[in-house]
C-alpha cells in the first residue's frame, strides 16, 4: 500500500481538533510563550543563552510533551489500536501525529522569537538547526509516549527531560567545578546553543556542521530506539 | 465448493504458564455468521486478536482470506475486515461525525456513508453529539457504525450488544442481517445465547480455551433434546410427556378428553446445552 497524504491529513486534522479541546495538554505551549514575553521586556538585547533557554523549553514542552501526551492518550483510551487496524500505515500514523506537535513547536518558537526580538545572523542555518532539533524532540516524545500508559504518567516521566534538556544550559555553569559534566556538552540542547552562538558570530555551514551532525545523530539514535520499542509493543507476544 | 474465510488448525496460545487456547480447530465459511460462544475468560477475545494479527499464537495455524492471520496486521488487508472489541474506544472530545469522518478518510469512503451507518445503528439524528456525552450503549453503537463504514468482507464483533437495551439490540441485529445478505462474513463472540440463536448459522462453544461443541444451533438443540413435551392441563397440572409411542398415546388421551391447554417442546436452549456441557453458567 502506498503512502497516502489523505490519511496523514486525516490524522493531523483529528489530532488538531482533539488537542484544541484538551486544555491540560494544549496549555503547555503557554509556558515558553509567557517566559519569552517576560524576557522580551527585561532587556533590549538578550544573550544567546537566554534566547535558547526559552527555545529549548519550547522544544521540551511542545514537541516532546505534546507528542508524548498525544500518543499516551491514544494508548490509554485504546484508540491507537483502532488506527493501527485501519489502512493507515505505521509511518502515516506517526507522521500525522507528529505534524501537530511539529506545527505547534514551530509556532511557539516563532512567536517566542518575536517576543524576545531574536534576529539570527543567518536565519537559514538556525532554522535548519531548529528543524533537526524539533525532529529529535518529537522522536523523544514518541518514545516516552510509547512507554507511558496514561497522560498523567506521561506528564510525570517527561519531567526529567524538561529539566535536563529544557533547563540544561544551566549545567554548563557547573562544568568547571565538575569536569565529568563535560559530556553534557554533547546534549542536543547545548549543541543548538553552540550552533546559534557561532552563527551569531558570523560562522557559516562549515563551522556549524559538527553541531548539526551531533544533533542528527541524536535524532537517528532516538528514532532507532523508538522503532525498537514500538516493534516490541506492536504485537503482544 | 464453499469458500472459507477463516481456517484455524490446532491453535494454541499460552500466557506465561496459563493456557488461553488449546488445540482449537474451526473454519468459517464466506457469508456465514459464526458464533464463538463462551463465558468471560474463555479465550474469545484472544482468538479475535490472533485472527486480526494483533497477537501471535503460541502454536498452530490460523488463516484469514487464505493468508496467515499475522498478515492481517499489514495495511493491504485492513480494508477487507473490521473489528469491534469491547475495548476499542472512540475519541471522546470529538463529535460522532468527527469520529466517523476520520475513519472515512482512512478507509477512503465518502463522508455521505456516515448517514447510512448511523441509520443502521439508530443514531441518525445524533451526528453532532460529543462522544463523552454519550451513554455506554450509544458509544457501542458508534463503534459498530465505525466498523460498518467500509462494508468489510469480514467483521469481527466481540460482544457487540453487551451494553444495549433490547430495542437497540434488535436494530443492530437487523443491521447485521442486512450485512450478511450483502455477503459479509461475521465472526461473533458473545455470551448472549439468544443473540447467538437468532443470528448465527453455526456456533462453537469455547470453554477453558477448548472448543467443546460446534454445529448449527438447531442441530445442537435437536441433539441435546430428549424429544419430550411439556403439557399444561386444564386442571393446572404441568406434565412432561416422553417421546415415542407411549408418550404419543398419553398425549392423545389428554387431547381426546379435552384436557390440554398448551403443548411445548422441551428442546434445550443454547444456554442449557452450554451448562450441560461445561457445568457452569455463561457469564
Amino acid at each position: 500500500m502506498t503512502f497516502s497524504m489523505k490519511r496523514v491529513a486525516a490524522i493531523f486534522n483529528k489530532d488538531l481538533k482533539d488537542l484544541s479541546r484538551n486544555m491540560y495538554v494544549s496549555t503547555s505551549i503557554l509556558i515558553p510563550l509567557v517566559l519569552a514575553a517576560i524576557y522580551g521586556r527585561m532587556a533590549d538585547e538578550l544573550s544567546i543563552d537566554t534566547y535558547y533557554l526559552v527555545i529549548n523549553l519550547a522544544f521540551t514542552m511542545t514537541a516532546t510533551f505534546i507528542q508524548c501526551a498525544i500518543i499516551a492518550e491514544e494508548k490509554e483510551k485504546n484508540t491507537l489500536r483502532g488506527l493501527m487496524l485501519s489502512p493507515a500505515t505505521v509511518v502515516e500514523v506517526f507522521i500525522g501525529k507528529s505534524l501537530v506537535a511539529f506545527s505547534l513547536t514551530a509556532l511557539t518558537i516563532i512567536v517566542s522569537c518575536l517576543f524576545m526580538e531574536y534576529n539570527p545572523e543567518n536565519i537559514v542555518l538556525v532554522a535548519v538547526g531548529m528543524i533537526v532539533s524539533t525532529l529529535f524532540y518529537l522522536a523523544l516524545g514518541t518514545l516516552f509516549g510509547l512507554l507511558a500508559r496514561t497522560v498523567v504518567e506521561a506528564s510525570v516521566i517527561i519531567m526529567p527531560v524538561v529539566f535536563l534538556l529544557g533547563f540544561g544550559s544551566l549545567i554548563e555553569s557547573f562544568i568547571d567545578k565538575y569536569p565529568f559534566l563535560r559530556v553534557a556538552e554533547y546534549l542536543p540542547n547545548l549543541q543548538i546553543i553552540d550552533l546559534a552562538s557561532k552563527v551569531q558570530a558570523g560562522s557559516g555551514l562549515a563551522d556549524v556542521w559538527p553541531h548539526l551532525g551531533i544533533m542528527i545523530i541524536w535524532f537517528l539514535l532516538t528514532s532507532l530506539i523508538t522503532i525498537v520499542v514500538f516493534k516490541k509493543k506492536e504485537i503482544d507476544v | 465448493m464453499v469458500e472459507q474465510m477463516i481456517k484455524v488448525k490446532s491453535l494454541a496460545k499460552i500466557f506465561g504458564n496459563q493456557p488461553a487456547l488449546e488445540d482449537v480447530h474451526f473454519e468459517v465459511n464466506k457469508g456465514e455468521t459464526f458464533g464463538f460462544l463462551g463465558p468471560s475468560g474463555s479465550g474469545k477475545t484472544t482468538t479475535i486478536k490472533i485472527l486480526t494479527g494483533q497477537l501471535k499464537a503460541t502454536s498452530g495455524e490460523a488463516y484469514v482470506f487464505d493468508q496467515p492471520a499475522a498478515l492481517l496486521n499489514k495495511p493491504q488487508y485492513r480494508k477487507k475486515f473490521g473489528v469491534v472489541t469491547d475495548n476499542s474506544d472512540l475519541y471522546d472530545r470529538l463529535s460522532i461525525y468527527d469520529n466517523l469522518k476520520l475513519f472515512c478518510d482512512l478507509y477512503d469512503v465518502p463522508a455521505k456513508r456516515i448517514n447510512d451507518v448511523l441509520e443502521m445503528v439508530n443514531l441518525g439524528n445524533e451526528q453532532k453529539k460529543i462522544v463523552s456525552k454519550l451513554s455506554k450503549g450509544m458509544k457501542q453503537r458508534v463503534q459498530l457504525a465505525r466498523a460498518f463504514l467500509h462494508e468489510p468482507e469480514l467483521l469481527f464483533l466481540d460482544e457487540p450488544t453487551s451494553a444495549l437495551d433490547p430495542a437497540n439490540s434488535k436494530h443492530i441485529h437487523d443491521g447485521l442481517r442486512e450485512l450478511t445478505k450483502k455477503g459479509t462474513t461475521i465472526f461473533l463472540t458473545t455470551h448472549d445465547m439468544h443473540e447467538a440463536e437468532i443470528l448465527c448459522d453455526r456456533v462453537a462453544f469455547l470453554h477453558k480455551g477448548k472448543i467443546q461443541l460446534l454445529d448449527e444451533p438447531k442441530k445442537l438443540r435437536r441433539q441435546f433434546s430428549d424429544a419430550s413435551l411439556q403439557v399444561l392441563l386444564k386442571d393446572g397440572r404441568e406434565l412432561s410427556i416422553p417421546g415415542g409411542p407411549e408418550g404419543a398415546q398419553a398425549l392423545y388421551d389428554y387431547m381426546q378428553a379435552d384436557q390440554v391447554v398448551s403443548i411445548h417442546t422441551n428442546e434445550p436452549t443454547l444456554g442449557d446445552i452450554f451448562v450441560e456441557m461445561t457445568g457452569r453458567e455463561l457469564v
